[in-house]
Formats: structure tokens, sequence, C-alpha cells
């Protein structure tokens, strides 16, 4: 449990865990650590980065505001990608797409989301491809960052495997599979995404804090996590448009069982799907002012890398 | 007056009730505080309520004793602390009265 809430630590903004960390560390060390803790230590990690202190924030240099912030902005895109396919899995049917042809609002919005999450994609693989390319060149000399380096790729690879796997699995045996082993399987592949994922992200923030980056690479990176939060909060926006629309517009879509289980409706499916991309987003953009607030520093400081 | 809390059992006035005893660091605060007003303060919650005082320079850090770091009341920190508490008391002491009033016949 002590290893869970340490690692829930990390969830604090850099400033904080600067300021704070040991103390914290030092505390949880020597009090019983329980489920509640936990959840203490969640909510307080969301009030930190909803309200930062500006004490604490003073303690860290742009460079390393704009790295937590790169950071912070691709964890939220990892959750938010969860729920966007959640979107996509829930409205892929052929009676959705009817709809959309049938309602135009709700084939626009349904349009718009697909648009802006590849455009989201290109501008996280925009801010993100400089960086990959220098901690690559700086892991071929520091075998200890080699390490970390390599995370990324094996957890795509793994996760690669697995969809891979999960595919196949549909597409074979008996055609009337009990639901519920379906619903198990999905739910485990959408679980080992998400720790995939979250693999991606701590190994990528561990490498771009331990490596040296040039001005304009971390100025990229805060452009590339801008754009991409612009496409959170417009794609956040226009699902809410669709779950508003969907049970207007095609009533007798949005009462359809949906979800793993298919224990919720797709109608429901889709406001928790809004409200997941709502609260990344949220946080994705408070992480991404705070980041363009430290690259303007960047841009009137002097030092060429950082 | 500087708000410090609406409820009594706030954890920022908890904190400050706490430090008025003198400098602690976490641990002793969590469980003063709990002995105080049975409120166990998380470390999420007591750690955001001391960067929120300390930033508002009602508390200060003093120098980290091994791996603790012990805080203690500034002197606009126990001003706020005492005007808050007075407020408090005028206003259990005026309900208590009011309760007494409202509980004798006729």
């Amino acid at each position: 449990m002590i290893r869970l809430a340490r690692l829930v630590l990390g969830l604090y903004p850099l400033a904080f865990r600067r300021r704070y960390g040991q103390e914290m560390r030092t505390l949880l060390e020597q009090s019983p650590v329980r489920a509640s803790t936990l959840i203490d230590l969640l909510r307080g990690a969301v009030v930190a980065h909803l309200r930062p202190t500006g004490a604490a924030a003073r303690l860290v240099g742009p460079a390393d505001r704009v790295r937590a912030s790169a950071s912070g902005v691709l964890g939220c895109w990892v959750v938010f990608a969860a729920a966007g396919f959640g979107f996509y899995k829930t409205t892929e049917d052929q009676s959705f797409s009817a709809a959309g042809y049938a309602h135009p609002l709700l084939g626009d919005v349904h349009g718009t989301v697909q648009g802006l999450a590849a455009l989201g994609s290109v501008a996280v693989l925009l801010g993100a491809l400089p960086l990959i390319r220098t901690a690559l060149k700086a892991a071929r000399d520091e075998p200890r960052l080699r390490r970390w380096v390599s995370v990324p790729f094996v957890a795509v690879l793994v996760f690669a495997v697995l969809t891979g796997a999960l595919v196949v699995a549909a597409h074979a045996g008996p055609s009337h599979r009990p639901a519920t082993i379906g619903g198990i399987a999905f739910l485990a592949w959408g679980l080992a995404g998400l720790v995939c994922g979250a693999a991606c992200v701590v190994a990528a923030r561990k490498v771009l804090f331990a490596v040296r980056v040039p001005r304009w690479q971390l100025i990229t990176a805060s452009a590339g996590a801008a754009l991409a939060t612009g496409a959170m909060v417009a794609m956040t926006l226009a699902t809410a448009l669709y779950a508003g629309a969907l049970p207007i517009d095609a009533g007798h879509l949005a009462g359809t069982p949906n979800g793993p289980f298919q224990s919720l409706s797709a109608s429901a499916s889709v406001v928790v799907q809004a409200i997941v991309m709502a609260v990344a987003a949220t946080l994705a953009a408070t992480a991404t002012l705070r980041g363009w607030r430290a690259a303007a520093e960047l841009r009137a400081a002097d030092a060429p890398g950082l | 007056m500087r708000s410090i809390g609406e409820r009594s059992t706030d954890p920022a006035l908890l904190v400050l009730t706490s430090l008025a005893e003198g400098p602690k660091h976490g641990y002793a605060i969590t469980i003063d505080v709990e002995q105080l007003s049975g409120v166990r303060l998380g470390p999420g919650t007591l750690y955001g309520a001391l960067a929120r005082l300390e930033e508002r320079g009602l508390i200060e850090a003093l120098p980290s004793d091994d791996r603790r770091r012990p805080y203690r009341l500034t002197s606009s920190g126990s001003a706020a602390l005492t005007e808050h508490l007075k407020t408090l008391e005028r206003v259990a002491r005026s309900g208590l009265d009011r309760l007494r009033v409202a509980a004798v016949p006729g």
C-alpha cells in the first residue's frame, strides 16, 4: 500500500513535490496507509494542480516547468484517448452511422470528434518527435537512460500484441460466446492499455528530466501540448453535444445496452466518456497554461540548452 | 481579517490551532489535530493546508530536522488565528445562551 501511495505522490505538481515531497514520504512511513489515505492523496494532487502555490513554483526553473507541463499533457492525452476510444466503440455500429446521416447534428459532431482526434494525435507527435530524437541520442551514451527510453517502445509493443490477440480471439471460436467473457476480455484489454499508457508517460517524464534539451525543442513541445489541449477541449464540447443530442435525435439508440457488460445505455456511456474527457481536458488546460507561461520565460532567456 | 476557514474542522484552522502550542512537523500536527478534534488529516489534506498557509505567510518552515521539517506560526498567523477563534467563541457563546433561554419553560 505504501508503494502505491508513493506512486500517487508522483501525481503532484513538480514544484509541490520538490517543496513537500520528502516530508510527505516521511509522513507516509510514520502512519498506516489505508485506502482513505490514497483517496486523500489523489484529491490533494488534483487540488494542487488546480490551485498551485506560488511559493513552491518558485523552486522550479522555467525549463523544468515546461518539462512538467508537457509530460502532464501527455498523461492527460492518454486518459483522454481511453475515453475517446470508448466513444468510438459506443458509436461504431451501423445504426449510429445511419442516425448520423438522418440527423446532421449527430453526424457532424461525430465527424468533428474524429477530425480533432487526428489533429490532436499529430500535435502530440510533432511536439514529442524532436524530444524523442534527443532522448535516443543521449541514450546511446548512457546505459541507465537506455532502460527508460526502451520502456515506451516495449509498452507499445506489448499493447499491440495484446490487441492482436484480442482481435484474433474475437474472430475465432464460437460466434455466440457469453457476453461476460467478452466483457472481461475487453475490460482487461482496456486496463492493460491504461497501464501501458501510464508506463509510457512515466518513462517519457523520467527521460525528459534526465536529458539536456535544446530550448527550441521545449518550446516546440509546449506548442504541441497547447494544440493537443485545444483539440481535447473541443472534443469534450463536441462529445457533450453528442450526449445531449442523442436522446433527442435518436432516442431508440440512446437506450441500447452498451459497455463491456452491456450494463450501461449508450447515452449513459457517452455521458461518462464526456465527463472523463472534461476532467482530462481541464487538467491538460491548467498544465498547458503553466507550460505556456514557462515557455515565455524560456524564450526570453539566453541559455541554449536546458 | 483574511479568512482561515468557515468550519471549525477546516484543516487550515486545525493546523494553526495545533501550531499555536509551538513548532511541529507533519506527523506531530496529525497526531495533535486528531487528539484535539477527532479529525485525522490525511497527508494530502495536511500538506495542502500547510502549503496554502505558508503561501499566505501565516506559518513558516523552520530548518529541516532530519527528513522532517517543523513549522511554526508567524506573527500574522497568530493574529489571524486569535481573531478567528474570538469570532468562533462569540458565535458559540451566543448560540449556547440562546439555547439556554429557549430551554427555560414559559
